[in-house]
């Protein structure tokens, strides 16, 4: 049985309970279980709904299974509700039949039974998402209305057409009618909401509560059974009807301090009690005739029970609402503090203002202090208070957020580096209402760009130093040609002179020439000095054309000794980039020679490096090194810009590192690929690139 | 130093210390012509005279033994003073065993560089004298019969006119005759004068003429 059961309930409705709370769902059971209960719930409640009937009325005050059937299907998927069903005919039958009622007239009973609760669960299973809850005042309102109003209102013409065709009873179709709407509009408006909310999620809630809650729910109902005594029992008949209004406190503290299960346990013990009462002769609903005893009942806890549910509803919603209004502040203040945030409010209409502790302690403001935008600026570096003035007053007047990284000179003189974003908020009249803000203390990252950024510095550096120590031997060549060239002038000049045979328009030429010379010895070292020596990166708009130049004349020489040839392919339109000049001959000068090392083994007459630069879409500048060298391994193409990697028995390994570094400093992207014969080297800058961070130091 | 019948060319693809250089040799009294490259120099006329070519190692083009390729196949008769640049010891060594006949590392003292220059061009007259007596030789011995370059022949080797006539199956007078003919044409007096203008133009006492 359980296993035939299994697949299509179990499985089906598990797959709908997602979160922790629900395992213990009613519709979590197996279907045969869920079956085994409706019935036996069922049977339970048609003697319940006997044991209330006014004699000799022939309709009961409270005919409880209706709401068992109804609330069944509340709590089940869709699907099974044809279970549901099936499982309710036979205790329907098993009560019925006890009584002397005609088969055709039970069957008919249970068709009309049926088509309430199915009208009832079907309008509000098709306005509330699973799980139906009373915690809400839209829930409770379609419950109201669809539920306890509508699937009674429509169902009963039909059950009244029932008893008129079978003969059953004396009554007219309208009277018949009129009981059972009353009747079942009860019994959905008190059972269904205490099954319902007490059974949707098991008993697994009952762990979890305070010993102080469990006194005080013993106390109301001592106190509810105590008025409903004394109501509905102890002064009556012909007591004062206004005695009907004792248990009112005890239901709005049940609906107050237990929300929407303790308002319907409540409504329910109220409900019992005054039916028994009025049925065993007791209380104000036993001086009339059975009819009408049962309808003042009926109208006196219909009116109760409405406007309590929805109290009950509006109270939990309220408590709901603050509870995830405190979670979300908590939330917010962990990650403020975790993230080293300022959360800041101010309102200029109530003139307040709020800021997180620890953004009080970041700008170093006092507890209570109330915070202006004045205030706020004498904290912020006077370098860049300017700035931040003008950020603000733009956000105002464009209704934008603003966003700006600027220091903060606290009184204590540290400063620190912010980020703030913030906006303003406006009321209905397009007047501001207030200033929002949040600013995160990016400090930390800031000093640690900074350490980062001097490492890498002093990395290029020592490269530099190392590549010119490589370049030694043709530095010396290259100084050596204009020292030779003074040399001899100033000898044949001096011989000249000696001879008597100087032409002063020869010794002009002369002079001229060595004093050229003089000046190319030193920007030779001028150039090796601003190369070598320790510098911080100043950026400018520089032509990659030129620097190629540049580089090409520092290593004339060694191309010359290395017996290889240079082809340049340079744009002549090429647009400028914004770059360090010496970081950009560094890189073209570590890549150069990285091609010729690559070329050592290839014969002479094949030495070549092909150098072109390239303008894509005005937008970035490629420079391409092409050689006819050894090319790169393969499998260590990504290892090439790593570390310490070197195929070359004497390289030292971090000058492509250096290279891809500097170039990705600049914004640009460096690549190497193999092509026919040697490797190619690229590297991509854009034209108009500025830097982000640099702009700190 | 004979003036304008000497010779000397600088090669050196820097401008400046081309005409450095062109000037310091002008001042030592040297007719002095500059080029920029090696294919330049080449495609100067032929200068008949002797020449010095003062060359940079380190030039692009031409060079090493390419260069010296194409100067014996134009018959100039140059020699070479190279220069370099700081420590290109192996440069030099090879440069040095290619004949060059010196090699100066930049800077130079002027001194040392018109002492390479002047070295270099006497070493050039001296082979282009060598060469014109060679050739004057050839020319003389051109004009012998082949039964007088026989006897010539013979004579360089130490015959006696008896035993010349003997391998030559002819009467010792006849030999005489070509004898007198021979130093006639060769114009030289002596044996001893003989033998000398026959080793300049390479004839080698056991076989004929090269």
């Amino acid at each position: 049985m359980k296993n035939l059961a299994a697949p299509s309930g179990l499985a089906g409705a598990r797959s709908h309970s997602k979160t922790d709370w629900s395992r213990n769902q009613f519709f979590d059971w197996p279907l045969a279980a869920i079956a085994l209960s409706v019935s036996l719930a069922y049977f339970l409640g048609a003697k319940i709904g006997f044991a209330l009937t006014l004699r000799p009325h022939p309709v009961s005050v409270l005919w409880p299974p209706n709401s068992i059937l109804l609330a069944a299907l509340l709590l089940t998927p869709v699907r099974i509700w044809w279970v549901i069903l099936l499982a309710a005919l036979p205790a329907h039958l098993a009560a019925q039949l006890q009584s002397n009622v005609p088969p055709t007239m039970i069957l008919c009973w249970f068709i009309s039974n049926s088509c309430e609760a199915l009208i009832g669960a079907g309008c509000v299973r098709y306005l509330i998402d699973r799980p139906v809850r009373f915690d809400r005042l839209r829930n409770v309102g379609i419950f109201c209305f669809f539920a306890a109003f509508l699937g009674p209102f429509l169902s009963s013409f039909l059950d009244a057409a029932f008893v008129v065709i079978n003969h059953w009873g004396q009554d007219s179709y309208w009277q018949v009618w009129r009981i059972r709407f009353t009747s079942n509009v009860l019994t959905a408006l008190t059972l269904v909401p205490f099954v319902v909310s007490w059974s949707a999620e098991g008993i697994a809630w009952l762990g979890k509560i305070r010993r102080s809650r469990f006194l005080e729910a013993g106390l109301l109902l001592l106190g509810l059974l105590s008025v409903n005594t004394i109501a509905f029992y102890k002064f009556a008949p012909p007591a004062d009807s206004a005695l009907l209004y004792l248990p009112l406190p005890f239901l709005i503290w049940a609906a107050v301090r237990f929300g929407s299960r303790g308002a319907s346990a409540a409504i329910c013990t109220v409900g019992f009690l005054a039916i028994w009462s009025a049925g065993h002769g007791y209380g104000p609903f036993s001086t009339r005739s059975a009819e009408e005893n049962a309808l003042s009942i009926q109208m006196f806890l219909i009116v109760m029970s409405v406007p309590l549910m929805l109290l009950a509803a509006v109270i939990e919603e309220r408590s709901k609402g603050e509870t995830t209004l405190r979670e979300r502040e908590e939330r917010i203040s962990l990650a403020a503090e975790s993230a080293d945030l300022a959360f800041w409010t101010i309102n200029f209409e109530r003139k307040e203002s709020w800021m997180s502790d620890n953004g009080r302690a970041i700008f170093n403001f006092g507890p209570d202090e109330p915070l202006s935008r004045e205030l706020f600026l004498s904290r912020v570096h006077p370098e860049d208070r300017n700035a931040v003035d003008e950020a603000i007053e733009s956000a105002r007047a464009s209704s934008q957020t603003f966003e700006f990284e600027y220091r903060l000179l606290r009184p204590d003189g540290e400063t620190r580096w912010l980020i703030s974003r913030g906006r303003y908020g406006y009321n209905d009249r397009g007047g501001i209402r207030e200033l929002i803000g949040v600013a995160i203390d990016v400090t930390a990252q800031v000093k640690a760009n900074l350490q980062l950024r001097l490492q890498r510095e002093e990395m290029a550096h020592m490269s530099r130093v190392w590549s010119m120590g490589e370049l030694t031997a043709s530095l010396a060549h290259e100084l050596n040609q204009p020292l030779s060239a003074i040399a001899s002038n100033v000898a044949a000049g001096s011989r000249f002179l000696t001879q008597g045979s100087l032409e002063a328009k020869m010794f002009e030429e002369l002079l001229a020439d060595v004093a050229a010379d003089a000046r190319r010895a030193s920007d030779i070292i001028h150039g090796i000095h601003d190369f070598v020596r320790k510098r911080e990166g100043t950026r400018r708009l520089v032509n990659l054309n030129e620097i190629i130049r540049e580089v090409l004349r520092l290593l004339h020489s060694d191309l010359l000794g290395r017996a290889t040839s240079v082809e340049t392919q340079l744009d002549p339109s090429l647009p400028s980039v914004d770059a360090d000049p010496v970081q950009l001959q560094q890189v073209l000068l570590n890549l150069l020679m990285n091609s010729l090392e690559a070329m050592q083994s290839t014969p002479e007459d094949k030495r070549s490096v092909v150098i072109s630069t390239t303008c894509e879409a005005s937008s970035t500048v490629t420079v391409s090194l092409r050689d006819y060298g050894s090319g790169l391994p393969e499998e260590d193409m990504d290892k090439v810009f790593t570390h310490f990697y070197s195929t070359k028995p004497n390289g030292m390994g971090m000058g492509l590192t250096i290279v891809r570094s500097i170039i990705e400093e600049h914004g640009g992207k460096l690549w190497a690929e193999n092509v026919d014969g040697g490797a190619r080297f690229s590297f991509r800058l854009p034209v108009t690139a500025k830097n982000e961070t640099g702009e700190i130091v | 130093m004979s003036g304008a019948t000497e010779l000397v060319c600088v090669v050196d693809d820097d401008q400046s210390v081309r005409r450095g250089l062109g000037r310091l040799l002008k001042s030592a009294g040297y007719a002095a012509e500059t080029f920029s490259s090696a294919e330049d120099y080449l495609a100067r006329e032929i200068f008949e005279g002797p020449i010095c070519l003062v060359l940079d190692v380190r030039m692009p083009g031409l060079k090493g033994p390419a260069l010296q390729e194409a100067l014996e196949k134009r018959g100039a008769c140059e020699q070479i003073v190279f220069l370099t640049g700081h420590g290109d010891v192996p440069t030099a060594a090879r440069a040095m065993k290619r004949g060059a006949v010196d090699f100066l590392t930049k800077p130079f003292d002027d001194e040392e560089l018109i002492l390479a220059v002047k070295r270099a061009l006497e070493r050039a007259e001296e082979q282009l004298r060598s060469r014109t007596e060679r050739r004057e030789a050839r020319r003389r011995i051109e004009k012998l019969t082949p039964r007088e370059f026989e006897v010539l022949h013979f004579v360089v080797k130490g015959l006696l006119n008896k035993q010349i006539a003997a391998e030559m199956h002819t009467a010792e007078k006849t030999i005489k005759v070509h004898r007198g003919r021979v130093m006639q044409k060769l114009g030289v007096t002596s044996v001893a004068d003989l033998v000398r203008i026959s080793q300049r133009a390479g004839v080698s006492p056991a076989r004929g003429p090269a």
